[in-house]
């Protein structure tokens, strides 16, 4: 029977220190303007996520349906972060 | 058009048109700690008279500039909003505001270049002080989670006097501290 290595709360601590700091790292290293275009495209890259989600949930929806729904969840996002 | 463009549509009209701007919020923190998703970009602008209209012209065809200022209540400042055609990017334009520390940190404001146009954002100090007011105004987790991302980046590289000095006047050591000490377990 196969064993994976248990994850200690150490275990898991050091993992995401390391991760931590390696992301530091990377962040050390990258250009003003990779670090300057990384916010809106990081945003274009996570609405397509979110278009593939809201047609697995709405298959006969067409594409401008889909936009709607994705324009309502953004403004939802929109007022949650302002309201907290 | 994708969101990156937008961005560099609006820069592009902002130097056309001349007016002094620096681009705060999110994207300051990106250039200075670690980069998250972002779906609006803050900008602040010294405007002179007529020039938002200057402005709305210059980017008729590509952005929708609401002409109509707004007014944000927890930095008591006047704003415009823009927005992609699609309407999923929005860029907020907040007007220089009388606000000593604004007014410090706009004149303290760096350069750097995007696809070969200029862009100005606030010092990394500049960045935490602002962040660090608002989380003691909001208790957001995002300007938490910002502003240390930008010490951890930045590390030695940062005017602690300066920043001291600022986080005292509004109030808001006690945050600044609580924050570092939470990086002392990353041995960052």
């Amino acid at each position: 029977m196969h064993k994976s290595a248990s994850l200690t709360n150490d275990g898991i601590r050091e993992l995401s220190q390391a991760i931590y700091r390696d992301k530091i790292s990377r962040a050390r290293r990258a250009s003003f303007e990779e670090k300057f275009l990384a916010g809106p495209q990081l945003f274009d890259y996570a609405c397509g996520i979110m278009c593939a989600g809201i047609r697995m949930q709405n298959p006969g929806a067409t594409d401008e349906e889909v936009d709607r729904i994705l324009k309502v969840r953004l403004e939802l996002q929109r007022r949650l972060e302002k309201a907290r | 058009m994708t969101s990156d463009a937008a961005v560099q549509a609006v820069l592009d009209g902002l130097n056309a048109v001349g007016i002094p701007f620096m681009v705060v919020g999110s994207f300051s923190s990106n250039i200075y700690g670690l980069a998250r998703s972002t779906q609006d970009v803050d900008i602040v602008v010294q405007l002179q008279s007529g020039q938002i209209q200057q402005l709305a012209n210059v980017l008729a065809v590509e952005l929708q500039l609401d002409p109509q200022p707004r007014f944000e209540t927890v930095t008591m400042t006047t704003y415009f909003v823009l927005h992609t055609r699609e309407g999923k990017f929005r860029i907020e334009l907040f007007v220089l505001s009388d606000d000593p520390h604004d007014e410090t940190r706009f004149a303290r404001r760096v350069q750097g270049m995007v696809a070969g146009r200029p862009v100005w954002v606030p010092t990394a100090e500049d960045v935490i002080i602002t962040k660090v007011r608002w989380y003691g105004t909001d208790r957001r987790n995002k300007d938490w989670d910002d502003v240390r991302n930008v010490i951890a980046v930045q590390q030695n590289r940062l005017d602690w006097d300066y920043i001291h000095r600022w986080c005292d006047l509004h109030g808001s050591r006690e945050h600044l501290d609580a924050i570092r000490k939470s990086l002392e377990s990353t041995n960052m």
